[in-house]
């Protein structure tokens, strides 16, 4: 995206000056506003929506997409995009769940079950080694990153169905049930609220920390508002990037895991479609699709949005065809209006 | 000779019919007048030279008579008639061979001379007539061309030709070359000026950009020269010498609006020992002394752009070495030249902000280059000092939370001043440091200028600005076509000495 530099004088009166303060909050808060007409709405439409059990309902179905969208704000901010976070969900939850379901056995000594704490950290450490690959793709071959996770989420969706053999776990290959340990994470309440919103504000607290306080979140800022600034400065784009999509592959094996947990079964193909619900997460949340511009706080609020919206359509008794159709038209709108925002704030 | 009025021509050319009039043409665009009542005449057979310094509105010029911009005041008349605003060029005559090659490179020469009007027949492309056509065009330019052949397998200078012939193929009456051999071999460049008088002879009006004097001298019938966007001259090249027309375009000696400063240049900071990147860079050596500041003129494309790019690490080069102090740079990146404490304000601004931040993470941006990814920011810092950059540099507005890209040009190239300052730069390259922004803001930056090397800073400053060159820099290096052609002196430093080496 072009930003054109004015030269002429900056916004002369301080009237003037505190009315585009003004707009700018209104135009930030937008997503935020529409999260809270949509719930207005729907408690009026519904008499099951403004419930405590809908609520923790919404909230354990979306925070899994909370937790895509949060590494996919990273991915955007530096002016990329990652495709493969379902797949690497997929992946990732799928090494979890077989290493949970059948003992392992390693060139024919058979170690049992492992602990499920070991289970767990498999399935991260194949999310960060995705992540790690997408990024090292990106910055050794200097490819779009765009093209580059299109590719690697065919082959970790491949992968992913060589893991499970295609079947969903646990299938006829399993030995035994998903632990209820590993179950509870998807399930839990902790004071009345479900686990997995702890486990998603924990990422969305420890991201909004790395991209405010560490050198890491400005070269994401910086190599996604102007790459060439970044690289005048001694930032490496390159190093840059596979921070970016490690972060991003390994918060989408949490997302992965969380569902599968929440489910009692994995599946190859797991997730599908969520990647692009990230990135609609990511973009309703007011990140500038070309980088630079943004965060995860917007991020969480678009998750939240597109939950409620999901929720709320089935309530009232919407078809599900009809939902994707509504989804679509709303990423659209968003970014037209953003588009519009965007222009008419630079223009000032 | 002499005798004669200004606007006759030689009585051999005896109706030398005026094809195109420029009527008091003038051009603003944001914060700049580009031109201002520039009025000239270009005539059939006639080779017309526009010349001038880098900014003085010759391309600008050229836009407008090729429509590509329009004038904020003025006519252009062709045949009498006064040309509508936003004119299809092609329609009346006017063929641009633009200063940057346009031409698709996957494509065919006959693709590319026919782009987007291949001749048709029964409705689909007519192959066989498109390449005839354009085999013919390109013989009138007396090349053998294969119509065929992928444009981006052809030499330059045969690019260049197949240029020309797209332009010619809607046959122009007017036809303006904008610096059409500075990328052209000195054969290449014979060649062309056949095809231009050849052009001449068959009565076509020729309007030609060029900034290499004795080429003007050699071809052109009559020369214009611009100013600070106004007609300096126009005159018949008899009357002309090389001399004069620095002189016109120089103008008369521009009052000392930057008073030169004293400061005691101490030991050489920054070697450069023959300097080879590509083309560009042709074996360059030099050393800039602590405190001083060293100049570097040339014409676009000398090498000038090339030489901050190898020394700050963003653009490799061949061979030779760099210096600074006694860390060698080599196959560095910019990282390494920022911890050798060198500092870049490029020619393009652009390029070194991030325009949707505030100023705070702009300015602690380079402080980012040698720090862990992980490592926390010095939040704290980053605050204060661009609290005390915004008060020391008079940065306008002096807000924490505006955006750059609300920021005028000066104060965003404050801002990246303040940047090298805070992260401890000792060598600053300035490339263009004063391009697009208005005169008080150009002042402040030369009183900063001024203050860093009094405290022992060092400044490789490059410039096309001659007025600036001589009044700030200690020395200048003249670099032509990649080379080094002469070392100034403050004693020999002048505005005609720096146009006479650079031409």
């Amino acid at each position: 995206m072009a930003h054109e530099m004015t030269t002429s004088s900056p916004a002369s009166t301080k009237a003037d000056r505190s009315r585009l303060a003004l707009r700018d909050i209104l135009f930030k808060a937008g997503p935020l506003i529409a999260l809270i007409a949509l719930i207005a709405y729907l408690s009026f439409a519904s008499p099951k929506f403004a419930t405590h059990t809908n609520f923790a309902n919404i909230g354990r179905q979306t925070a899994p997409l909370a937790i895509l969208a949060i590494g996919q704000t990273f991915a955007i901010l530096t002016g990329g995009i990652d495709l493969s976070v379902a797949a690497i969900a997929a992946f990732a939850s799928a090494t979890t769940a077989v290493l949970m379901t059948s003992p392992l056995v390693l060139f024919g000594v058979d170690l049992g079950y492992l602990p499920i704490p070991v289970c767990l950290a498999a399935g991260l450490m194949v999310g960060l080694l995705a992540g790690l690959l997408n990024g090292w793709i990106i910055a050794t071959f200097k490819i779009p990153d765009f093209i580059a996770t299109l590719g690697t989420m065919q082959v970790f969706r491949g992968v992913a169905l060589l893991t499970t053999q295609g079947q969903s776990v646990p299938g006829p290959s399993s030995t035994r049930e998903m632990p209820p340990a590993f179950t509870w994470l998807g399930t839990a309440n902790v004071a009345g609220i479900p686990a997995s919103i702890f486990i998603a504000l924990i990422c969305a607290g420890i991201a909004i920390y790395v991209l405010k306080f560490t050198a890491l979140g400005r070269a994401v800022y910086a190599v996604g508002g102007n790459r060439e600034a970044a690289r005048v400065c001694g930032i490496s784009v390159g190093r840059t990037k596979i921070y970016v999509y490690a972060i991003s592959g390994l918060l989408a094996s949490i997302a992965g895991i969380l569902l599968v947990a929440r489910l009692s079964a994995a599946n190859a193909l797991l997730a599908e479609g969520e990647e692009l619900r990230s990135i609609a997460s990511v973009v309703i949340g007011g990140t500038n699709l070309f980088g630079g511009e943004g965060g995860v706080i917007g991020s969480l609020i678009g998750a939240m949005l597109v939950g409620v919206l999901g929720n709320g359509l089935n309530l009232l008794g919407v078809s599900p065809f009809y939902q994707r159709i509504a989804q679509g038209v709303v990423v659209v709108l968003v970014v037209i209006f953003d588009q519009w925002r965007r222009r008419s704030l630079n223009k000032k | 000779m002499a005798t004669s009025p200004a606007h006759a021509l030689p009585d051999t050319v005896p109706e030398a019919k005026v094809l195109l009039r420029l009527r008091n043409i003038g051009k603003v665009f944001p914060g700049n007048v580009a031109l201002c009542d520039v009025s000239l005449d270009i005539r059939a057979g006639e080779i017309h030279a526009l010349m001038g310094e880098n900014g003085a509105g010759k391309s600008t010029l050229m836009k407008i008579i090729a429509g590509e911009y329009s004038a904020t005041s003025g006519d252009i008349l062709v045949d009498g008639k006064s040309l509508p605003a936003n004119f299809d060029a092609a329609r009346y005559g006017i063929g641009l061979v633009h200063q940057e090659l346009s031409l698709v490179p996957a494509l065919s020469v006959a693709e590319n001379i026919y782009l987007g009007r291949l001749p048709r027949r029964f409705g689909s492309i007519d192959w066989r007539a498109a390449e005839r056509n354009a085999r013919a065009i390109l013989q009138r330019l007396g090349v053998d061309l294969d119509p065929r052949a992928p444009v981006g397998r052809l030499e330059v200078a045969e690019q260049q030709l197949v240029e020309i012939a797209r332009v010619l193929e809607r046959a122009p009456k007017i036809v303006l070359f904008d610096e059409p051999t500075s990328a052209l071999s000195d054969s290449e460049r014979s060649r062309l000026f056949d095809v231009i008088r050849l052009l001449k002879e068959e009565g076509h009006g020729i309007v030609y950009i060029s900034h290499n004097l004795s080429e003007i001298m050699a071809i052109s019938d009559r020369v214009t020269v611009l100013r600070d966007g106004q007609l300096a001259a126009s005159l018949p090249i008899a009357e002309a010498s090389e001399a004069k027309i620095v002189g016109l375009m120089v103008g008369q000696a521009l009052a000392q609006q930057f008073p030169k400063f004293e400061s005691d240049i101490g030991q050489p900071v920054l070697r450069v020992e023959n300097l080879v990147s590509g083309t560009a860079l042709k074996g360059v050596s030099f050393s800039l002394r602590q405190g001083e500041i060293l100049g570097v003129y040339g014409l676009m494309g000398a090498g000038q752009a090339e030489l901050a790019g190898a020394i700050f690490g963003l653009t490799p080069f061949d061979s030779g070495e760099i210096h600074a102090g006694e860390t060698p740079l080599k196959d560095h990146s910019a990282a390494d030249a920022i911890a050798a404490r060198i500092g870049l304000l490029s020619r393009d601004r652009r390029q070194s902000l991030i325009p949707m931040q505030p100023i705070a993470p702009n300015l602690s941006l380079a402080w980012l280059s040698d720090r862990a990814m992980l490592s926390k920011l010095e939040v704290g810092r980053e605050k204060r000092e661009s609290a005390d950059y915004i008060k020391m540099m008079r940065i306008r507005p002096p807000s924490m939370t505006q955006k750059l890209l609300h920021y005028s040009g000066g104060n965003q190239q404050k801002v990246i001043l303040a940047r090298w300052m805070s992260s401890g730069s000792k060598i600053l390259i300035f490339d263009e440091p004063t391009r697009g922004i208005d005169v008080g803001a150009k002042a402040e930056v030369f009183a900063i200028m001024s203050r860093l090397v009094e405290a022992g800073t060092s400044i490789l400053m490059i410039s096309s600005e001659i007025n600036e060159l001589v009044a700030l820099a200690d020395r200048v290096l003249v670099m032509r076509s990649g080379l080094i052609k002469v070392e100034l002196t403050r004693e020999q430093l002048s505005q005609e000495a720096l146009l006479l080496h650079s031409h």
